[in-house]
């Protein structure tokens, strides 16, 4: 069966570290993840400049690696990335922002994404709250 | 068409679990995670509107979310992370109450 999964919440919420479980028993139970789509405060999952504690999971760190490992399709919400300063070189130049903060794994797109792989997977499922 | 509603948020913070409750289909079935797992907690009021609710086997909990807060509970079933799988697959639709 193929999943699509949605993350509504930053690395440093429980329910960051939910949906990566989750994908994780997906993949693990032999189903496919047809697309994460990371959207509102999800996008802090993907910027490569959170610094976490040494005593703490690095969910963001461990999602980059969950997604380069399993070679992923990750889309970032590009209206909620912008307004929360998480931009890749492309976004970083239109606006002559001084930093680039989404490399790959990540790739900037638009809602539409999220509405297409609901369409491809047999279950979108949501993650959100503590 | 049979959905089974995920809610991630204490049930002493907003009307989620209530809402969800009043709007559930006979078919349909709750999977608390997260601080939401606090509704199982016995003597207060979220417990009792979990046992009005009469759920019986269509009350689910994340079983880590359990462990970490120390609740006991024989209202629930507690699940892993393939069973949450397995639940979103046996039933038509997942809908987060986010």
């Amino acid at each position: 069966m193929k999943f699509a999964i949605a993350v509504f919440s930053p690395a440093h919420a429980p329910s960051s570290r939910r949906a990566l479980r989750y994908a994780e028993a997906v993949l693990a139970g032999g189903h496919e993840i047809a697309r994460l789509f990371f959207y509102q405060d999800g996008v802090h999952s993907a910027s490569a400049n959170l610094v976490v504690p040494q005593d703490e999971l690095d969910v963001a760190g461990q999602w980059r690696a969950f997604i380069q490992a399993n070679q992923l399709d990750a889309v970032v919400c590009i209206a909620a990335a912008l307004r929360r300063g998480v931009l890749d070189e492309a976004e970083a130049n239109r606006y002559q922002r001084p930093a680039v903060n989404l490399p790959a794994p990540w790739e900037l797109s638009g809602l539409g994404q999220l509405h297409e792989a609901a369409q491809l997977a047999d279950r979108l499922v949501c993650f959100g709250g503590d | 068409m049979a959905t089974l509603h995920v809610i991630a948020h204490s049930p002493f913070g907003d009307e989620r679990l209530r809402s969800c409750l009043r709007l559930l289909g006979a078919d349909d079935a709750v999977l608390l995670c997260g601080d939401a797992v606090y509704a199982l907690r016995p003597g207060a009021a979220p417990h009792q509107q979990l046992q009005q609710a009469n759920l019986a086997d269509r009350l689910f909990a994340l079983d880590e979310d359990l462990q970490a807060r120390a609740i006991e509970n024989p209202l629930a079933t507690a699940v892993d992370y393939p069973g949450f799988v397995a639940l979103s697959l046996h039933y038509d639709k997942v809908n987060s109450w986010l």
